[in-house]
């Protein structure tokens, strides 16, 4: 077996241990990838987050759940904590970012914690405010990162009254930052209506919504 | 419980389909008092409620209970509703945090735990008042999940089964306790205890794991409650639970049993898997009421209305999971105008 081959393995063995939610393994394999000189982020696009894009779809076709989805993600972060410090910072910088949260009043986080998994499998910086938080919260977190993309999400009806205030405090700090809304309570009639640009069903489809809000907020500018 | 829920209870013929009700933030909204009177205040509560049920013709009775049940009674900590956006009481400190926790949890005191002695006074209210007593203790995977935390409860489903199912047979024994308490102090032919069980949603668990993790604890403790003599227990089956609805049918839920649903489950399919042997309850959508127009919510419940007449065991209205307290009133209004048109209609009234 070639170099050339042996990468492709090691990448491929990537993704199926993430899929198997198989944490000894996406370790081993990480280490195993570093000592092939295999680019650190390549090994984090085409191994780890191309498994936990397919972990995404398996969720959203109903063959995988809650529990499979978090074993899945503990695999991937326990491989992204060897591979994570390897990374050359220009291609960090490169990074989309995100402000996410669970809206004030709300302590529900799983559905948020499942679409960071998603965005952090995808190569984005996300910046997780928790549950229960304030709208100027939000905006003041934004400012500080200067993320691009503030997503928020709520379980509860009453909570969902909170979205359009935190879409208008940080509309009115910068209407070109791309707001992103989820949450059982909401669809995307409703998060139009509250000034959201993006809205996503679920973590399965939450980057690939966001990647589109985004680009249309920019073309828009 | 008025004549119209008791006829229905009996498979006697009503005189409109009754309205069951899921509204408790709402009615302290309704009456000028903060949420949290709701849950802290068993007086007020049951005050609040009785006045907006009468006056917006809910047919049941008030009732006291959160879905973030168990967290309290297990030793952890809850906080009542205050803030502007906050609709129940949740957790902020949960019983179980590391696995070893596991080891140290005990069964609470029926007459001592969280918000148990409360429950408790609004009972006596009930009991005063002549409505049903229908306690608010579960369901069983809904407490594990508000004793461990969710994620923690998926994650160990997997990784350590033996730590889900200790937890699940403890909260299974402490519903068993809670409805023999109840037994004791009111009749067990009184008691309709409530189960809420929005934890087992398919956007959570498969239809696999729970058959495995909670199929046998539901079905246990509905057994022990209904051979201590409760006649009616009510399953809240909050969510998309479609997939689970061929394993519910399994668990007995009394003669009949009362089944209430989300708004993501097709009343058609929930009548013909569980409408043998239980009363219907559903299922409009909550948003609707925040949302919508009066006519979506009105012909929300037409169509409810319509698909409930198959119901062999009975149908009532209810919304699919809580009314949001900040409904416009002419929305929840709705629900019974829709009720009495449809019973003009068709000759009932």
């Amino acid at each position: 077996m070639d170099s050339t081959e042996a990468g492709t393995e090691i990448l491929r063995g990537l993704a199926e241990a993430v899929v198997a939610y198989d944490e000894e393994k996406t370790v081993e394999l990480a280490r195993m990838s570093l000592k092939q000189g295999i680019d650190p982020g390549v090994a984090i696009l085409k191994g780890l987050a191309f498994g936990m894009d397919q972990v995404g779809k398996l969720y959203e076709t109903q063959e995988y759940f809650v529990p499979e989805l978090l074993l899945c993600a503990d695999a991937m972060n326990a491989a992204l904590d060897v591979l994570k410090p390897h990374i050359k910072v220009e291609a960090q910088a490169e990074r989309h970012s995100v402000v996410i949260g669970t809206v004030e009043g709300d302590i529900h986080e799983i559905g948020k914690n499942l679409v960071k998994i998603m965005y952090e499998a995808a190569g984005w910086t996300v910046y997780d405010l928790g549950a229960d938080v304030k709208a100027a919260s939000f905006s003041e977190e934004q400012k500080r990162t200067g993320a691009e993309v503030v997503a928020m999400s709520c379980l509860m009806t009453t909570s969902m009254l909170a979205i359009p205030e935190v879409i208008k405090a940080i509309k009115a700090n910068d209407p070109d930052i791309t707001v992103m809304v989820g949450g059982a309570p909401l669809n995307r009639e409703l998060a139009m209506a509250y000034g959201a640009d993006g809205y996503a069903e679920s973590c399965g489809s939450a980057v690939k919504e966001t990647l589109t809000a985004l680009n249309r907020v920019k073309g828009a500018t | 419980m008025n004549d119209r829920a008791i006829r229905l209870l009996r498979g006697e013929s009503v005189d409109r389909t009754p309205l069951f009700p899921f509204i408790l933030g709402f009615c302290a909204k309704n009456g000028g008092y903060p949420i949290a009177s709701i849950y802290d205040d068993p007086e007020r509560s049951f005050e609040l409620q009785s006045t907006t049920h009468e006056q917006y013709g809910f047919d049941w009775g008030p009732i006291y209970g959160y879905a973030s049940y168990g967290t309290w009674e297990f030793g952890g900590e809850v906080r009542m509703p205050t803030g502007e956006y906050e609709q129940a009481p949740f957790h902020t400190r949960f019983p179980v945090e590391l696995e070893e926790d596991v080891e140290r949890l005990t069964l609470p005191d029926p007459k001592q735990a969280g918000c148990l002695p409360l429950a408790m006074e609004f009972s006596r209210l009930q009991e005063k008042q002549g409505t049903p007593i229908s306690i608010v203790c579960g369901g069983t995977f809904t407490i594990a999940g508000n004793i461990c935390s969710v994620e923690k409860l998926c994650r160990w489903m997997l990784k350590k089964p033996n730590l889900v199912h200790k937890i699940m047979a403890l909260a299974s024994d402490h519903i068993v306790d809670v409805v023999r308490h109840w037994s004791t102090a009111f009749g067990a032919e009184r008691v309709i205890p409530q189960m809420w069980e929005p934890l087992t949603a398919n956007s959570i668990i498969s239809s696999r794991q729970f058959e495995v993790f909670v199929l046998p604890y539901l079905k246990e403790t509905s057994e022990k409650i209904l051979a201590m003599g409760v006649k009616h227990m009510l399953y809240h089956i909050c969510g998309d639970q479609a997939r689970n609805l061929p394993l519910w049918s399994q668990i007995p839920m009394g003669e009949p049993g009362l089944c209430s649903f989300g708004q993501e489950i097709d009343l058609y399919n929930a009548i013909d898997l569980l409408g043998s042997r239980n009363v219907i309850i559903g299922n409009i959508d909550p948003k609707a009421f925040l949302a919508g127009t009066p006519d979506v919510v009105y012909n929300l419940c037409r169509e409810a209305i319509e698909k409930g007449r198959s119901a062999p065991r009975g149908f009532m209205v209810s919304s699919g999971c809580e009314i949001p307290p900040e409904a416009p009133r002419q929305h929840v209004y709705q629900m019974h105008k829709a009720i009495v048109d449809c019973a003009k209609e068709s000759g009932g009234l």
